[in-house]
């Protein structure tokens, strides 16, 4: 934020360039946004009430055929997986990075970058390469699944994929590195001496955490866990590779729609509802935290 | 026996000995600093009297009554911390409440102590704000009637003055000192500022390297400092090397100094360091004057104003002498001036 601010403010100085200073920054985002994103959304938009014809063609109208088709119970249940598996992915991959970010900004400084350096560095292996190393890992003749019989765990050989439980492992594996970078500015700037405070003002250290740690990084974790949302509900690889059909997501039935029935517009009408439907999601989580923090 | 009690504390951090065997008695009532320079373990002794570290060997009493082992939240000892440690997402009313909600108070109650504690620190009506819109010098007040509100055996401040202003730091110092004579609360405070300490304390412990170096009241720790280490902290001394000839005399270079009778008998003929504060010496131009003088060339002048800083060149050494303007014989650079070094002054430390 104070990055920004200072080329600002350097601008504010000099009046007569600022405003085609700042006109000719932001002329290339602005292009690329309404290029590469609005165009694209007003042509799925368009497709998407278009009227379907045979072989995978389409023809320009305003009909509500493909919106009538989503009110089936088949996209609906696949919708509200698609949903309950980025909410769940959220949850634990939250609570999962929570600690370690905080357990990290209290490190010493050399062993704080070492791991920060390590979990962006992970950042550089692909989503396809992941999720196919995740598969080659739970077969039923991978390294996992022999050291399991050999410890006696496990009984027999047999794959532990496809299953929501691969599913639900490799995101949280994907999404993980990301949440703690992102958790870590704000464990870094917890002050110790507040649970502290409240310690010698007779809390408990469990009381201490959740009377006053607890509000003062609620926004950071609810940030965090739809930041997780937004990355997830539109997953397509990791369940198609390691989930069955029942955990596949509404990304899956829109590439099936598209590539494998050709119904253009039905498919153009389900990523519709899928962009709606997470919009409405952020305007309810905004007006939730809004309403729940003191006017200040 | 009544007040706080510190025996054989020692605390390690890996290898490093954050304090080592410390013992303090401090009596009831008392008001005490913890005085040393950044590192000397001053606020880890104080985290340690709270209950937020553990001594690693050695005792805590209160009372008579061993709190060692109890934990932070059972001996509620009032803290001020150096970042204050406001709640920020509570208001000025909530924090000062905080302990007062925990011990199951109802809002009437608490309200009626929350008003009676912010008219002390000067801060009636101010119960809504949040501690954001609060300016430094408040935020500290609140911090301060925060950490009363439980009515603590101890009140506890670590290093509370060191983000304000010179100005408002002497205000906030003075309040503090008359708050506590009003409320009669054993109270300790960290802090790395002599002034702030001589202003305020009944005693000051000099701390450095983990270690006690003296324990006194203000006059006697900056009138009889106890070894160079607290001659050097406590004000400005001037340490010249000497060799002790008996119990009340030295050598310097070539002069011969009668000096204040030594407690502990010096071993005889060692090296010893000679201290004298800059204002106990006096500065004649007149030719060899009397018993103990010593000549030295002035290098450098400061006019302060209100006194007169004169740095000499006394057989090698740098030697300060500070002279009231009245006093003051208006020599310049260059010029040979003679020290009188008053008997009582001299102090002789171990060397």
């Amino acid at each position: 934020m104070t990055d920004l601010a200072v080329p600002l403010k350097t601008d504010a100085e000099a009046p007569d360039r600022d405003p085609v200073v700042l006109a000719g920054l932001l002329s290339l985002p602005t292009l690329f946004l309404i290029v590469l994103c609005l165009i694209p959304l007003f042509l799925l938009v368009q497709l998407s009430f278009a009227h379907r014809e045979d072989g995978g063609l389409w023809r320009a109208g305003l009909e509500l055929t493909q919106y009538r088709q989503l009110m089936t119970p088949q996209f609906l249940k696949v919708a509200l997986f698609s949903f309950t598996l980025a909410l769940t992915t959220a949850v634990i991959s939250v609570a999962l990075a929570f600690p370690v970010a905080y357990f990290i900004s209290r490190m010493k400084r050399r062993a704080q970058i070492t791991w920060l350096v390590g979990l962006l560095s992970t950042l550089s292996l692909s989503e396809v390469l992941i999720v196919f190393a995740f598969q080659v890992l739970l077969s039923g003749s991978g390294g996992l699944v022999k050291t399991l019989v050999a410890l006696g765990v496990m009984e027999q050989a047999h794959s532990l994929y496809p299953n929501f439980a691969a599913v639900m492992v490799c995101l949280v594996y994907l999404v993980l590195p990301y949440i703690i970078l992102f958790l870590y500015p704000a464990m870094s700037q917890l002050d110790d001496d507040i649970p502290a405070a409240a310690t010698t003002m007779g809390a408990s250290p469990a009381r201490a955490f959740l009377t006053v740690v607890a509000p003062m990084v609620k926004g950071p974790l609810l940030s965090a866990g739809l930041l997780v949302v937004i990355f997830t509900v539109g997953s397509y690889l990791t369940p198609l590779v390691l989930g069955r059909p029942q955990q596949w997501t509404v990304g899956i039935l829109i590439s099936n729609g598209a590539m494998t029935t050709g119904n253009l517009p039905l498919a153009a009408a389900q990523a519709v509802a899928l962009v709606s439907l997470m919009v409405g999601l952020l305007g309810l989580v905004r007006l939730l935290s809004r309403a729940g923090s003191p006017a200040s | 026996m009544f007040g706080l009690e510190i025996s054989k504390v020692t605390k390690a951090f890996g290898a490093h000995l954050a304090v080592d065997d410390v013992s303090l008695s401090i009596p009831q009532g008392e008001f005490v600093c913890f005085l040393g320079p950044s590192g000397c373990g001053k606020t880890t002794l104080m985290r340690m009297i709270a209950g937020l570290e553990q001594p690693g060997e050695g005792s805590i009493a209160l009372n008579g009554r061993d709190i060692t082992r109890q934990p932070a939240n059972v001996r509620k000892f009032g803290m001020v911390f150096q970042s204050l440690a406001l709640f920020p997402h509570l208001s000025v009313g909530e924090n000062v409440a905080f302990s007062l909600r925990l011990q199951g108070q109802d809002a009437r109650q608490r309200k009626a102590r929350v008003d009676e504690l912010l008219t002390l620190v000067r801060l009636p009506g101010m119960e809504k704000r949040a501690v954001s819109q609060l300016s430094g010098g408040q935020r500290q007040r609140v911090a301060i009637a925060r950490a009363l509100a439980q009515e603590p055996p101890i009140f506890l401040l670590d290093e509370p003055f060191s983000a304000l202003d010179a100005k408002l730091r002497e205000e906030m110092q003075i309040e503090l000192r008359l708050l506590q004579k009003r409320l009669q609360i054993t109270t300790i405070l960290v802090t790395h500022d002599q002034r702030e300490a001589m202003s305020m304390a009944d005693s000051i412990a000099v701390m450095g390297d983990g270690k006690i170096q003296q324990y006194g009241s203000p006059l006697s720790i900056y009138r009889a400092p106890a070894n160079t280490f607290v001659a050097n902290f406590i004000g400005l001394s001037n340490l010249l090397p000497v060799e002790v000839l008996d119990h009340e005399t030295v050598r310097f270079g070539a002069n011969i100094l009668k000096v204040a009778p030594m407690t502990q008998p010096t071993s005889a003929r060692g090296l010893a360091t000679l201290s004298i504060r800059p204002e106990d010496i006096q500065l004649t131009a007149a030719n060899g004057a009397g018993d103990n003088t010593v000549s030295g060339r002035i290098t450098f002048i400061r006019d302060m104003g209100s006194s007169v800083e004169v740095h000499l060149d006394c057989d090698g050494r740098d030697v300060l002498s500070v002279v009231q303007p009245r006093d003051w014989m208006g020599a310049g650079t260059g010029d040979i001036a003679h020290l009188r070094l008053p008997q009582n002054q001299c102090r002789v430390l171990a060397a």
